[in-house]
């Protein structure tokens, strides 16, 4: 065996008996369903109260005496009868009048034009001139599947790098600030072992690590949600499930992924003195992952040009959201992230391989 | 006369704004102990460090068994065990198994690295504690895992920088013993220690450094001079050197 795979496997022994690494794996695989049940019962919860408000004939009344007032907090929306027609007081900020605004305009205008049809047909005209031009819908896929295509959409990228991410931390600054505070840094470059085949052994089982941590939480996810349906029961529930076309992408830039960020945070942990100051270097990095995937969240019809394809893990999400979404791969953009993340990744390892040669790696501990 | 092991000729290292060594020269032998002495900060672990090609040399050259440090520094690590006093250990593996990284780290094939662990293990008297994790190890028990991963590969030149300071007294014995046997074997052997009554036991010859210059160079009676003990003639030297 060569020194890469004598330090790769060394350094998989390690990680498999670190009960930090282990932990973070396992509470991955175990958080991910958790928190999805507790989606589903909330979006199964609202489901349930829009369905019940919009299925119901009228709007709960209550008599007030000050509409506006009242508006504020006591009621959704306040409303008071005029000679000339209806004032309406609601709050914006409160989603519950939100959702009472829109209804009441969709009744009052269902009202206004029943009185109108009415109004026609006591003048013997057909109604149906009020509807010049009738619309037929045909969605290209079904509504349901596009609910659940698009919740994944968000999630899936987002805990494949977070994962990506967090799964090999802890091995990654143990490997390498770790072996600094052990003392056991020195004897290690003692060895016939070229370093940057040290390295490379290091980074190919944090990589390994991280992509193991990935896969486990995404894999859980997929499994919880073939067995929890969203929507409630009468408001067109679905599941949600992943294509054998968006697995394949999710795998090829986990590895990707995975790689990256093994280099990145190997580099950190080598300017680190100790544990605990890889830690605080690599704490700007979990604000970095969680940008791209919030981009995605607020910009649902975010549709970039090629060039958004070059940032580094933004592409990522971009190109895994188009895979679930359209269950399709623009090839193209699929080239420009795998070669951005190789570079990306390639830069991190030139990083890592310059600080884990250099004089001073031994001199400052 | 025996020929020179390690060969170190004007030999400058600058760290950062420090100049730690300035010129120094001496040479080791195989079959011998050799002591390289001085106050802390002297620059004797620099000078190791250099030795075993960590560090590289501003000015000056260092050969090991005919070996340059700057252009063959595997070779030069293939040759070479050194024992420190931070005596870190991977704790997660066994004492067996940090001595097996170190073994395959240094070549060679499977069968021959089992061979060389068993018998390093023999050697040092670690079977009762060889399947331990070594995060359950005493001191002495880490020394000696540290030790046998610095001999696992048999260099003929072992380099101990300061090895008995953390230990205690019994551990501390056998780290002296196990010097003596080496030199025996035939092995170069270089003590780097500022406890002087070691210095003066073990070492066949010494070089006192101080400020990154040698101050005194010779078997440890030329050394020790009209004095004493080695202890008062380094005292003097360094107090000249001032």
């Amino acid at each position: 065996m060569n020194s890469v795979g004598i330090v790769f496997m060394k350094e998989i022994r390690e990680i498999l008996r670190d009960r930090r690494t282990l932990m973070a794996i396992g509470l991955a695989a175990l958080a991910t369903p958790v928190v999805l049940f507790v989606i589903s019962q909330v979006s199964t919860k609202t489901a349930s109260g829009l369905e019940i408000l919009f299925s119901s004939t009228g709007l709960k009344l209550e008599r007030i005496d000050d509409p506006a007032t009242a508006a504020k907090q006591q009621v959704d929306i306040g409303i008071a009868f005029t000679s000339s027609g209806i004032d309406e007081y609601y709050d914006p900020t409160r989603q519950s009048a939100q959702i009472a605004d829109v209804r009441l305009q969709t009744i009052l205008s269902r009202y206004d034009a029943a009185r109108i049809a009415a109004t026609l047909q006591q003048k013997g005209v057909d109604p149906s001139v009020l509807d010049p031009l009738p619309v037929t819908v045909h969605p290209l896929s079904s509504p349901t599947k596009a609910a659940g295509n698009s919740f994944l959409s968000f999630f899936l990228p987002y805990i494949l790098i977070t994962m990506s991410l967090t799964g090999g931390l802890s091995a990654a600054l143990d490997t390498s600030a770790g072996e600094r505070e052990r003392k056991t840094l020195e004897s290690l470059l003692l060895t016939p072992a070229p370093r940057s085949h040290v390295l490379i052994g290091k980074i190919l089982a944090v990589t390994a690590i991280s992509l193991t941590a990935a896969l486990a939480a995404i894999v859980s996810m997929l499994i919880a949600l073939s067995q929890i349906s969203f929507g409630g029961a009468q408001n067109g529930a679905f599941n949600v499930a992943l294509s054998p076309l968006a697995a394949v992408v999710m795998v090829w830039l986990a590895v990707l992924l995975a790689a990256s960020f093994s280099c990145l945070t190997i580099a950190l942990g080598t300017l680190a003195r100790n544990f605990r100051q890889g830690q605080a270097y690599a704490t700007p990095l979990y604000f970095i992952t969680i940008f791209p995937a919030s981009i995605v969240l607020f910009i649902p019809d975010f549709n970039p040009n090629v060039a958004y394809y070059l940032i580094p893990i933004l592409n990522a999400v971009l190109v895994l959201r188009d895979a679930i979404t359209h269950d399709a791969v623009a090839w193209s953009a699929l080239a420009v992230t795998s070669a951005s993340l190789v570079l990306t990744g390639a830069l991190c390892f030139y990083a890592a391989l310059r600080l884990f040669t250099r004089e001073a790696l031994l001199v400052r501990s | 006369m025996t020929e020179s092991a390690v060969k170190v000729d004007r030999l400058e290292k600058t760290l950062g704004s420090n100049r730690v060594l300035r010129g120094i020269s001496f040479e080791a032998r195989s079959g011998e102990i050799f002591g390289l002495l001085g106050p802390n900060g002297a620059g004797k672990t620099t000078t190791l460090r250099v030795i075993c090609t960590l560090l590289a040399p501003d000015a000056g050259s260092v050969e090991v068994l005919g070996f340059d440090t700057r252009l063959a520094s595997r070779e030069v690590r293939r040759r070479v065990g050194v024992v420190t006093a931070e005596i870190g250990v991977y704790p997660r593996l066994t004492a067996r198994e940090n001595i097996a990284y170190f073994a395959e780290l240094s070549g060679g094939v499977d069968g021959e690295i089992n061979g060389r662990v068993d018998a390093v293990l023999d050697r040092l008297d670690m079977r009762d504690f060889a399947n331990q994790r070594a995060e359950s190890l005493s001191s002495g028990q880490k020394q000696k895992v540290a030790i046998a991963r610095a001999i696992v590969h048999d260099p003929p030149v072992l380099m101990f920088d300061e090895p008995t300071s953390n230990l205690d007294v019994l551990a501390s014995r056998e780290i002296r013993e196990f010097m003596v046997e080496a030199k025996g074997r035939g092995k170069c052997v270089i003590f780097s220690t500022h406890v002087l009554h070691d210095a003066e036991r073990l070492c066949d010859r010494v070089t006192i450094i101080h400020q990154g210059r040698v101050v005194a160079s010779g078997t440890t009676s030329e050394v020790r001079g009209g004095y004493q003990d080695l202890e008062d003639s380094f005292l003097s030297l360094v107090e000249a050197a001032r």
